[in-house]
């Protein structure tokens, strides 16, 4: 059964492989290339919203540290810029280290607000920076190929994508991170080390944004800290993961691509309205956590027992045998 | 007789200036079933949150298998043969039953396929098998309490604390956990009980330990501990009953 799902995951994602050829509009495959990377970002805010239960309101921070990484390390050093976007995501890594101690400790909407605030914290640091440009923001060198960006973002997304497949529904570290989010007291007298556990899931949510970030930065060839360190990064995020179902690597894959084609479609006919959508972000998530606690996931009929709240409480519905294809399409 | 496995020695936790647990000394042999009884409020589950690891010990020390463990955390303990049960059972609800006994399982059991074989054998033993797959919220309270001695159970743990897993449940299901506690004696597991029900305490336990406001008031077989003046005292005396 789970072979079945990993090889609908492949296809899809051998699907998206085939863009670019059959898109040529320059535009169109960087609404693409943005679309996958806002998939990356709300998976790995998945990693300790849905399996860890901690809602990081700081992930524009790891975003950020691997954007500016990056950026630093090819205008000022020199760098290549894949080993500066590696080191970008080791950067945003030790950044969780360091945030972890201190925060990981705090539940709920405590976790919620230190996060948000170290994140500010980090924006006001690079705004004051000389390294970072401060305000005017820095611009990297300029490599104008659609494609690369594209393949690179849908290659990083992919290898995180099935990465975390491997360690959150088939390894037991997600088994182990889902115990901790259940009842952390409990999970200590079966012999888990929550601290550790929850700093492990921090890093393997830090290192991907990290890189991601260092990827937007040469990608866009121009970062300032509202773009890369700013609340909207951590906010859509949230949203889409709600959206499309918490704790569960598809709902935030099908989450991002539906907020962000409604973004992307809201820009190009509403875009003086800009207020409205930050409004309607917070209505879609007031209305998720009303209406949809499972995100769009959780309405769609499948055998639940692997996502988390049991079919039983669901209905008739959850009987239905489970539609494979209704998952990877969304 | 053997080396006990558990040595607790002049043990004393405060919180702030309240002593819950003062001064309290016993042993546990191997393969005995010591019952802790005592009023609401005279320490027993402060006493074993000590035990396993949930508090750090204010004075005193506890040895396990010869070796001091005062303040080792509970998933040390985990790993070096203590399991227990709480008494507000802590079942991960979210998650299916199979699910919680893996997890216990992995201590052992590192790979998840050897540890989902493991859990289905504790699952045939506790009888909760047919409810594998259901969600841990939907089970029974007697269903929880039996997943929660599972939980415990997976981890194959030497030595056992089990937190009022009798509590709450009807006569039937009563004998049927006393049962389950006798089996898991017979497996070699050593168990300190905590229990309220007076008619289980005394059918299954070896030995009892009476605490009092916080200090041992008596030790010794359940038939000698129930005629002990001191004993009746605190739990007819004190204005409880």
């Amino acid at each position: 059964m789970k072979d079945r799902r990993l090889l609908g995951y492949l296809f899809v994602f051998a699907a998206t492989l085939l863009v670019p050829a059959v898109v040529h509009d320059t535009f169109l495959l960087r609404v693409f290339t943005e679309a996958v990377m806002w998939i990356g970002l709300a998976v790995t805010f998945d990693v300790l919203a849905g399996y860890t239960g901690y809602l990081n309101f700081g992930h524009s921070a790891f975003f950020g540290i691997g954007a500016y990484t990056t950026a630093i390390l090819m205008v000022r050093a020199g760098w290549h810029f894949a080993p500066a976007a590696v080191l970008g995501g080791a950067a945003a890594g030790i950044g969780a280290l360091i945030a972890g101690f201190p925060t990981l400790r705090l539940r709920g909407a405590y976790f919620a607000i230190a996060t948000w605030a170290l994140a500010r914290a980090i924006q006001q640091l690079v705004l004051i920076m000389d390294v970072t440009g401060g305000p005017d923001g820095m611009r990297l060198p300029a490599f104008l190929s659609p494609r690369f960006f594209y393949y690179v973002m849908l290659g990083l997304v992919g290898i995180t994508f099935f990465a975390y497949w491997f360690l959150l529904e088939r390894a037991p570290f997600g088994l182990k991170l889902k115990a901790v989010r259940e009842d952390e007291q409990g999970a200590k007298a079966l012999g888990l080390n929550p601290t550790k556990l929850k700093m492990q899931a921090f890093i393997l949510s830090a290192v991907p944004t990290g890189i991601i970030g260092g990827v937007f930065a040469y990608w866009v060839t121009f970062i300032d800290p509202a773009s890369t360190l700013g609340d909207l990064v951590s906010d859509q995020a949230l949203v889409m993961v709600v959206f499309g179902g918490m704790g569960t690597l598809v709902g935030p894959v099908v989450g991002a691509i539906l907020i962000f084609a409604f973004k992307t479609a809201f820009w190009a006919y509403l875009s003086d309205y800009e207020v409205l959508y930050i409004i309607i972000l917070g209505a879609v998530i007031a209305g998720s956590v009303v209406f949809l606690p499972n995100g769009v996931l959780g309405v769609l009929p499948q055998r639940g027992r692997r996502n988390g709240p049991s079919p039983e409480e669901k209905g008739p519905g959850a009987v239905l045998p489970e539609t494979e294809g209704g998952n990877s399409h969304g | 007789m053997a080396e006990p496995i558990l040595v607790v020695d002049n043990l004393t936790k405060n919180f702030g200036g309240l002593a819950a647990v003062s001064e309290v000394s016993f042993q546990v042999h191997p393969k005995e079933i010591v019952g802790l009884i005592g009023p609401n409020g005279a320490g027993k589950t402060t006493l074993f949150n000590v035990i396993s690891g949930y508090f750090a010990p204010s004075r005193g020390k506890i040895l396990f298998q010869g070796k001091n463990i005062s303040g080792k955390p509970p998933y040390v303990l985990a790993g070096r043969g203590i399991g227990r049960t709480f008494q507000v059972v802590k079942p991960f609800p979210g998650l299916s039953v199979l699910e919680n006994v893996v997890i216990a399982s992995f201590l052992r059991h590192p790979k998840r396929a050897r540890a989902e074989e493991h859990a289905w054998k504790v699952l045939e033993f506790t009888e909760l098998a047919d409810k594998a797959h259901q969600s841990a919220a939907s089970l029974t309270l007697a269903g929880r309490k039996r997943l929660e001695i599972g939980k415990a159970l997976a981890l194959d743990p030497t030595f056992l604390l089990l937190d009022e897993v009798v509590a709450g449940l009807n006569p039937t299901e009563v004998d049927h956990t006393i049962d389950l506690i006798l089996k898991l004696r017979d497996r070699g597991i050593t168990i300190l009980i905590v229990e309220h029900i007076m008619r289980v305490i005394m059918r299954i336990s070896d030995r009892l330990v009476v605490l009092n406001f916080g200090q041992k008031i008596a030790e010794g077989p359940p038939g000698e501990v129930a005629r002990d003046p001191g004993v009746v005292e605190a739990y007819l005396g004190g204005g409880e009953a």
